[in-house]
């Protein structure tokens, strides 16, 4: 304790120099921007700003990451709630009901809880990656190719149960997000795989361009189509920002509930703060007293996925600095910018290079705080940002997409691929098909299919000995679950109500 | 989509059954290993044969409804749809990929700019050229000169801006 006593103060006499609040503050604000401009997440903006850290020190390159990746979170929430369009992928969840309950004019609300959400689960999950990064190292040291196969698997089959339209449609959007995620050369063996001989098809369909054009690009052709339709933009008057007493009461635990639930999955490999959001949503639905209410504008439906992608930032940071593994592409990116500026990551990270640890940690409580101080005050700036006129925002939001999807890889193939899936998330999303599990599955499948084949190659093709070890079975058996839960639910009632009916 | 959502769902129901046979007839092309030592195409040939069998089913789903229960699941509210804008947009973002490297930056972002302005705001020429001028000036500003980005430049953006080509 006093280790870490002693190593937080020398973290704050290192992230309080000017140049560092600088660095904080910059990440805070353009993290917040380019979580509330559709289409530019925080990987993009990370991406962008990649080279661009080069100027600076590791510990700068890693504070203006930290704050881009706490801002994005806290601006995503932005447009999904005002626009119902997810300014990056953890938000996709909170557009649900975060955009009913602006449509029931209670957008302030909705924003507040989720600004406040956002900075109580930071705040819980920096105190939890302070103290677990060195502890939680071993468990997660654990995991074996089969459990991270089970959680792959468990994480589809959890979002195939909350996406609430057909399973059918969802189980089709999931393979196909699947098939997309095969494209490219096999790193395993080496051999291509539906690349058609294309050299940039090789490196596998790019995330970015296919996200940007299933949420991007068709939020806007579903936004025009309508032409009687004015822009669903709301406005959020100041005293409507707070929530009623009520509201507060449904909110907070849920709050508290989405922090801890999010940190934890945060540790886990896959892109955590989405599926964190998917498990918090699904869990509050659970745990609601009026579940009928979710998806028609409850307000524990944004405070907890809220603050559950916040948290799992935190959770994600744990294994990078414990383990030097990235398991989120976020964390990916903060990876490849240590090993630009000449670090090792890895477990004695901590230990050679304390000073950065306990900095970056001490800068993301005052990012935090730097957050919570300007997103409620400034969320009218955002809302005026987003009050632009639709026939206006939309061609800005279009090459917003495009600038952002070219800044990558400046490749004019991933401009063709937002094309063509800005066209086909459209006609999806007018034929009932949910955009969500696609993306979600296109993001794991890989991952899923290494850990399958891996768990294959060591348990020499026995799926029982995969199946049956401890984490994995607790997992497959959660999953089940709450898979067959609501049937039997369902079953159960439907005797019931039979039964009452009976003479 | 079309006026008809009957129609539409059965193109679309077909188009991912035709998408899901070829995917699944590529995946045979690859090495399938065994289940100790599993090759490429093991995962792509499941996903193959469980897409053919779910997009059959839905396929089947969709040709045995009733026109009334695929109206029912569209948006009811969308009886008069923009189809120019919603084509409009689409051709911008086809076009864009094939034009922004040949015409540079700042001319092919302020080409589809002002042609997308032109069909959602149509009548404000002039406005929307502006508008169009001060995004593609504005984002190539933001872009290229603070953040590095490496956009496709020319004579127009080395003359506004003096930072020289970069492609």
């Amino acid at each position: 304790m006093p280790e870490i006593t002693q190593g937080l103060l020398g973290g704050f006499a290192t992230a309080l120099k000017p140049l560092y609040l600088y660095y904080a503050l910059l990440g805070a604000v353009l993290g917040t921007v380019t979580g509330v401009l559709p289409g530019l997440g925080p990987l993009g903006a990370m991406a962008i700003l990649l080279s661009f850290t080069l100027s600076m020190d590791a510990t700068g390159a890693m504070i203006l990451f930290a704050g881009i990746y706490y801002g994005a979170m806290y601006g995503g929430s932005t447009t999904s709630i005002l626009l119902n369009i997810p300014g990056e992928a953890a938000s996709v969840v909170t557009c649900i009901d975060g955009f009913k309950m602006a449509k029931k004019g209670r957008a302030g609300a909705a924003l507040t809880v989720a600004a406040v959400g956002s900075f109580i689960a930071g705040t819980i999950s920096i105190l939890g990656l302070m103290v677990a990064a060195l502890f939680l190292a071993d468990i997660a040291l654990r995991f074996g190719p089969a459990e991270f196969f089970a959680i792959g698997v468990c994480g589809l089959i959890l979002l195939v149960r909350l996406s609430g339209g057909s399973l059918l449609q969802s189980f089709i959007m999931i393979l196909v997000g699947m098939a997309l995620g095969t494209v490219g050369v096999d790193f395993l063996t080496g051999t291509e795989r539906f690349t058609f001989g294309n050299v940039e098809l090789g490196q596998g369909i790019d995330f970015l361009p296919v996200a940007m054009g299933i949420f991007g690009i068709a939020e806007v052709l579903t936004t025009v189509e309508a032409k009687a339709a004015p822009p669903t933009v709301q406005k959020v008057k100041i005293w409507e920002l707070l929530p009623t007493g009520q509201e507060w009461k449904r909110a907070v635990p849920a709050m508290f509930r989405g922090s801890f639930l999010g940190f934890l999955i945060g540790l886990v490999p896959g892109p955590s703060p989405v599926i964190a959001t998917f498990v918090a949503y699904i869990s509050e639905k659970r745990f609601s007293k009026k579940p009928e209410e979710f998806g028609e504008g409850a307000i524990e439906a944004v405070a907890g996925p809220e603050a559950a992608n916040n948290a799992a930032v935190g959770g994600a940071y744990v294994p990078l600095f414990a383990l030097g593994i990235p398991f989120t592409p976020a964390m990916a990116m903060v990876l490849g910018t240590l090993m630009l500026h000449g670090l090792t990551p890895g477990p004695n990270l901590i230990k050679e290079k304390p000073d950065l640890f306990w900095a970056v940690i001490a800068s993301m409580y005052l990012g935090n705080f730097m957050l919570i101080v300007l997103n409620l005050p400034l969320v009218n700036v955002f809302v005026g940002i987003l009050r632009v006129p639709s026939g206006i925002l939309m061609p800005v939001i279009v090459i917003i997409c495009m600038i952002g999807v070219y800044s990558v890889n400046s490749s004019p193939l991933d401009l063709l691929m937002l094309a063509v899936f800005g066209f086909g998330g459209y006609i999806l999303r007018a034929a009932g098909f949910q955009a969500a599990p696609l993306i979600l599955a296109m993001v794991i499948g890989p991952m899923i299919e290494t850990s399958l084949r891996q768990a294959l190659n060591i348990t020499g093709g026995s799926i029982a000995d995969m199946v049956f070890r401890p984490i994995s079975l607790i997992l497959y058996s959660l999953a089940s679950l709450t898979f067959v839960a609501p049937l039997v639910m369902k079953a159960v009632r439907r005797r019931k109500k039979e039964g009452i009916h009976e003479p | 989509m079309t006026a008809n959502p009957q129609r539409s769902h059965k193109i679309i129901a077909i188009f991912l059954f035709g998408l899901s046979l070829f995917y699944l007839l590529g995946s045979f092309r690859l090495k399938m290993g065994n289940l100790n030592n599993p090759g490429p195409g093991l995962i792509p040939m499941a996903i193959g044969f469980l897409l053919v069998a779910f997009t059959a089913l839905h396929l089947f789903r969709v040709f045995r409804a009733t026109p009334a229960a695929i109206g029912k699941k569209t948006n009811p509210g969308a009886e008069k749809k923009n189809y120019r804008a919603i084509a409009g947009i689409l051709i911008c973002t086809a076009v864009y990929p094939f034009i922004l490297e040949p015409l540079n930056f700042i001319l092919s972002t302020l080409l589809v700019s002002f042609v997308m302005l032109l069909l959602l705001r149509p009548g404000k020429i002039l406005f929307s050229f502006l508008l169009s001028l001060a995004m593609a000036g504005g984002a190539f500003l933001v872009f290229a000169r603070l953040f590095g980005v490496g956009l496709p430049s020319g004579f127009l953006e080395t003359f506004l801006f003096r930072i020289g080509g970069s492609t």
